[in-house]
């Protein structure tokens, strides 16, 4: 097993193989690093010349009252201060993020894995399950879904119709503060297609003949997907949890459209991102919208960096 | 030995798995109609939106119009100035260019971080992974400003040029993760024939990752497809605009909205992606073949 | 190889579109150019592409182009470009939003402009006022609107209960909807839509009591008692079944599609008069407007005739001249303003008025009725709001809200509103 963050052991050292002449150590240098960086190139100027630029500007914005009509003006911690202390929407707007995260990402995946694994079995009518599972997906964040998601999930909609089959009389889900991020984790699981997608190419990439060795040495279907599919399926799982839940923290376009905008009733769909947005561009405050992203990074590094590190334990590399 | 057939073989669909109790196939054909339905009940209310009377479109629950009126398809076609085919025709230039920046620029950098070895390389992973960490609206303003700068905005350029600097971590990351999981001995047996990374990278890497290229492509056409934020702030003539900004101005929430119009041309959209997902999707079963890896 | 080839596409492309822009900006140095933003949807659209048209023919060489959005994406995409100095010329403005934007030194000032080359004589004094901060004329009304209630009259009349008029009272149009609720006619339909988070609704109220939202130096202007007496109101219409529950209230997104009458889940829904042809557009029902009710039977002052929105001037505009003409041509000149009819509002000057009104469609008479026939219903024009109003609005709702989901008492409920918008005005 590799631990992502160390040097693994069975990388390419380019230079041996090249057979270059060590004639100093500049040469041995530059031929060691060079091939890496030269690959690296479009991203090394995208990062600089777009990204790094923007990012560090933002984060002087975080320490101003920045209104974007004048120039910013220096309040140094103050932003930051008053989201530790003093601002009941931050923890409103966590609160209801932690709760998307929790809820939306496992059963996204669950049902994205199992579908990829019912899928991939070369069932009769595969492309066309295949492509209806991917149809969600393919909706987006267009304006569409508000509407159609009050036709599921309003008082008189279909949900409610259904239930009241079985004599239940459902509240308005969409439009009960109680319920109504759960409407929103169910727009997230409807549209697992992504993540099917991407376990489906990683079944793909597993050799078929182990799993007729395993066949034949008289492996149960069970044994065959804990000791076979799980483990050489690790690097897409750990990937797919790793970017759903960063998705699922950065989150915008639902809560916005099925809101309105405003993240209720009673800051129930108040995304942080839409927190921000609020802030920024209907406050005005683009000072304290800057602290608030800058928050968010720090708990989406803390949190990649605890699943990179406990990733050693569980995830396969084959190299 | 076994690895080199084994990942020719991985791209055959399975044979005999699916020789299995009829029972136990029914349930899951059954399953899997009932998610479907599922699945898809939303978009079906969104067609039958569509083709109904403006009237009727909120007030009715039922999936049946109760008439079939296609002109919301004319009006939302030429509605507004600038009829939707041009909307089709931009958002279509700018996805394929992005699909093809991301594919090239981001396998690039994943081979890189994945198969080479050079000095800071951990760093630098690390940095790029945290570039997926930013949400967008903040450097939003700043970002702005540099394009302003340059002079690119009311053009595409600030939506196309940075996926060719490998912008979009999500592909690298991803194609990182599928890099690994090549069995290394291939690259060790071309090194030892002397090749040079570059030839690794294109001769054995990205043809043994038609999926994940595959897969990329797919998702970089369909977000770019769905994105109406970048539209929105870089491209201020409705000429350039794609069609989710197109959309967005059938719906104004102070006066008239055409909601028939809107869905009907929500419908439309939905055919190239979709078409486009159907395309790529046969690359991920069929693949990688015969790529001539046999020795 | 790949790499080479899709690098030259790159460039190619770029190259292209650098080159057509160069030829459009050469081609058109010469002339005078103008870029306008406004939100709307297609049919505003239409109209002021139309006037820009006319405009252009009576003064050649000048260029106008437009761009529009809708409501909720015009202001960060406005936002961005102020920001980013590429804002546009004439900036569609709302009265919300007029007092930032001046304040903060985005807007041209356009007083020095009067009478010669912006001749603003047969407006309301008031409504030039409305667009006035700090003494500086910001922005020049579009068109005058006020606050309405929308009346499903073909549902009042299944249940058999007669229209409000200008005389009703609250207490009488809880009758009405209670009554109405009753009948149960149409299937979850109630009578009125639940207004205690409706800040035009709030503010109406308490002009009435001799109150305001605002005072004239951006501190609140009402108390704990107005504010508790409001939330108690409602939750006792609440009781009685005269307005719509809590959690159909929230599907309410402010817009004119999930407003309850549109929704057909209440008989009265609260609006604004201008957007009363795009009520009757979305609905099968005949609807009618009228005013919000009387306290009691002596109330008044409660209304204001508002600019719906003004037209502003970028402070950054190189171009401040042809905008303030072109301004001027689109508020009194007879030819525009019959191209743009009612759809923005009832036009602010007396004679234009007269002009428009010999060519109104039925839905346009009822609006220009309504607006023209509010008596002593109207009151004065409140100041421009404060900088946070926008931020008091949603809290109005929240509070309103939680009142109504039960989590907090109307006393209570009372309390934190006049905390919370005191805490947000003087944040700034």
């Amino acid at each position: 097993m590799s631990n992502a963050m160390r040097t693994p052991a069975g990388a390419i050292n380019v230079e041996r193989y090249q057979g270059a002449v060590a004639e100093g150590r500049f040469r041995r240098v530059w031929n060691a690093n060079a091939p890496g960086y030269l690959f690296l190139l479009p991203w090394l100027i995208g990062f600089f010349g777009l990204t790094l630029g923007p990012a560090l500007i933002s984060l002087y914005l975080s320490f101003t009252d920045f209104d974007m009509l004048q120039s910013p003006r220096w309040v140094g911690m103050a932003n930051y201060v008053r989201i530790a202390t003093a601002d009941p929407k931050f923890s409103a707007a966590m609160h209801v993020t932690l709760t998307y995260v929790v809820f939306s990402v496992p059963f996204k995946l669950t049902f994205a894995l199992l579908v990829a694994m019912a899928l991939n079995r070369g069932l009769r009518g595969l492309t066309f399950y295949r492509a209806i599972f991917y149809l969600p997906s393919l909706l987006g964040g267009s304006v569409a879904i508000a509407v159609l998601w009050r036709q599921l999930f309003a008082s008189d909609g279909l949900v409610n119709a259904a239930l009241s089959q079985f004599g239940i009389e459902g509240p308005s889900w969409i439009s009960h503060p109680n319920y109504s991020i759960y409407t929103l984790v169910a727009l997230s699981v409807w549209q697992f297609g992504s993540p099917m997608i991407i376990f489906l190419a990683g079944l793909r990439q597993i050799p078929q003949d182990m799993y007729e060795a395993a066949s034949l040495d008289g492996a149960s279907k069970f044994r065959q997907f804990y000791k076979i599919t799980l483990p050489l399926l690790t690097p897409v799982i750990f990937f797919n949890a790793v970017v759903q839940t960063i998705d699922a923290f950065k989150a915008f376009t639902p809560a916005f459209i099925i809101s309105g905008g405003t993240g209720g009733p009673i800051n129930s769909t108040l995304f942080y991102t839409l927190y921000l947005y609020q802030e920024a561009f209907g406050n005005f405050r683009m000072g304290y919208a800057s602290a608030l992203a800058w928050i968010l990074v720090l708990i989406i590094a803390v949190f990649t960096a605890f699943s990179f590190l406990t990733s050693r334990y569980w995830v396969h590399y084959d190299d | 030995m076994t690895e080199m057939t084994a990942s020719v073989t991985a791209a055959r669909p399975p044979s005999d798995i699916t020789k299995r109790s009829l029972p136990a196939s029914l349930v899951i054909h059954a399953l899997l109609i009932a998610a479907s339905l599922l699945m898809v009940y939303p978009l079906l209310w969104m067609v039958s939106a569509s083709v109904r009377p403006e009237t009727e479109i909120f007030s009715s629950t039922s999936l049946i119009p109760s008439s079939i009126d296609f002109s919301s398809y004319a009006r939302g076609w030429v509605g507004l100035d600038v009829s939707f085919g041009r909307f089709f025709w931009n958002s279509l230039v700018i996805s394929v260019l992005v699909v093809t920046g991301n594919v090239i620029a981001c396998s690039l950098t994943a081979f890189a971080f994945a198969r080479l070895r050079f000095a800071g390389r951990n760093f630098w992973f690390a940095i790029m992974l945290g570039t997926l960490m930013i949400p967008y609206h903040v450097t939003l303003i700043p970002q702005y400003v540099l394009f302003l700068n340059l002079g690119w905005v009311n053009t595409i350029l600030p939506l196309v040029v940075p996926k060719f600097l490998a912008s979009d971590a999500f592909f690298i990351f991803l194609m990182v993760q599928f890099f690994r999981g090549i069995p290394r001995e291939l690259d060790e047996a071309a090194m030892m024939d002397g090749c040079s990374a570059w030839r690794i990278y294109w001769k054995i890497m990205l043809p043994l990752s038609l999926p994940v290229l595959a897969t990329a492509a797919i998702f970089s056409f369909i977000w770019t497809w769905d994105d109406f934020f970048g539209p929105l702030i870089y491209l201020n003539d409705m000429n350039t605009y794609t069609i989710q900004l197109g959309l967005r101005t059938f719906v104004d929430s102070t006066s008239a909205s055409d909601w028939g119009g809107l869905f009907a041309m929500s419908t439309l959209t939905l055919v190239p992606v979709f078409f486009f997902f159907l395309f790529f999707q046969r690359l991920l079963i069929e693949g990688i073949a015969t790529t001539g890896m046999k020795r | 190889m790949s790499l080479r080839v899709s690098r030259r596409n790159f460039m190619a492309g770029g190259a292209t579109l650098l080159s057509l822009s160069a030829l459009g900006t050469s081609a058109f140095a010469q002339e005078k150019r103008l870029r306008l933003l406004w939100w709307g949807s297609q049919p505003r659209a239409d109209r002021t592409n139309k006037v820009s048209q006319l405009y252009q023919s009576k003064n050649a060489g000048t260029s106008i182009t437009g761009e529009f959005l809708g409501w909720g994406d015009y202001w960060p995409r406005l936002a961005t470009q102020v920001a980013g100095r590429n804002a546009p010329d004439v900036i569609q403005m709302d009265y919300r939003y007029i007092v930032q934007y001046a304040r903060r030194g985005a807007l041209a000032p356009l007083e020095s402009y009067m009478p010669a080359k912006l001749n603003l004589d047969d407006f309301d004094k008031a409504q030039i006022d409305g667009g006035s901060v700090d003494g500086h004329l910001y922005g020049v009304s579009l068109g005058a609107n006020s606050a309405a209630t929308v009346l499903n009259t073909t549902a009042f009349k299944e249940a058999g209960v007669d229209l409000p008029t200008q005389a009703t009272t609250w207490d009488e149009f809880a009758r009405m909807g209670a009554e109405i609720t009753k009948a149960g006619k149409r299937k979850g339909m109630f009578g009125l839509a639940d207004g205690s988070g409706g800040e035009p609704l709030f503010e109406n109220w308490l002009r009435q009591r001799g109150k305001a939202l605002y005072t004239a130096d951006g501190k609140i202007g009402f108390g704990v008692d107005d504010a508790s007496e409001w939330y108690d109101m409602w939750a006792k219409f609440r009781e009685a079944g005269a307005c719509v529950p809590a959690d159909i209230q929230a599907l309410d997104k402010n817009d004119i599609e999930t407003n309850t009458v549109s929704l057909g889940k209440s008989a009265a829904g609260f609006a604004h008069s201008n957007q009363f042809v795009a009520y009757q557009a979305m609905n099968k029902d005949k609807l009618a407007l009228t005013n919000y009710m009387r306290i009691k039977s002596d109330s008044k002052g409660g209304h204001y005739r508002k600019p719906s929105m003004f037209f502003s001037v970028s402070a950054q505009s190189k171009a401040i001249d042809l905008a303030v003409d072109y301004i001027n041509f689109f508020v009194k000149n007879p030819e525009a303003v019959l191209l743009l009819d009612v759809e923005r509002g009832i036009p602010e000057s007396a004679a234009m008025r007269e002009v428009v009104a010999q060519k109104l469609d039925e839905n346009g008479k009822v609006a220009l009725a309504y607006v023209s026939g509010l008596g002593d219903l109207a009151g004065k024009l409140p100041p421009p709001p404060p900088a946070g109003a926008g931020e008091g609005e949603l809290m109005l709702r929240n509070i309103a809200e939680q009142v109504g989901f039960g989590q907090l008492s109307p006393a209570d409920g009372g309390k934190q509103l006049v905390t919370e918008i005191t805490q947000i005005l003087a944040r700034g």
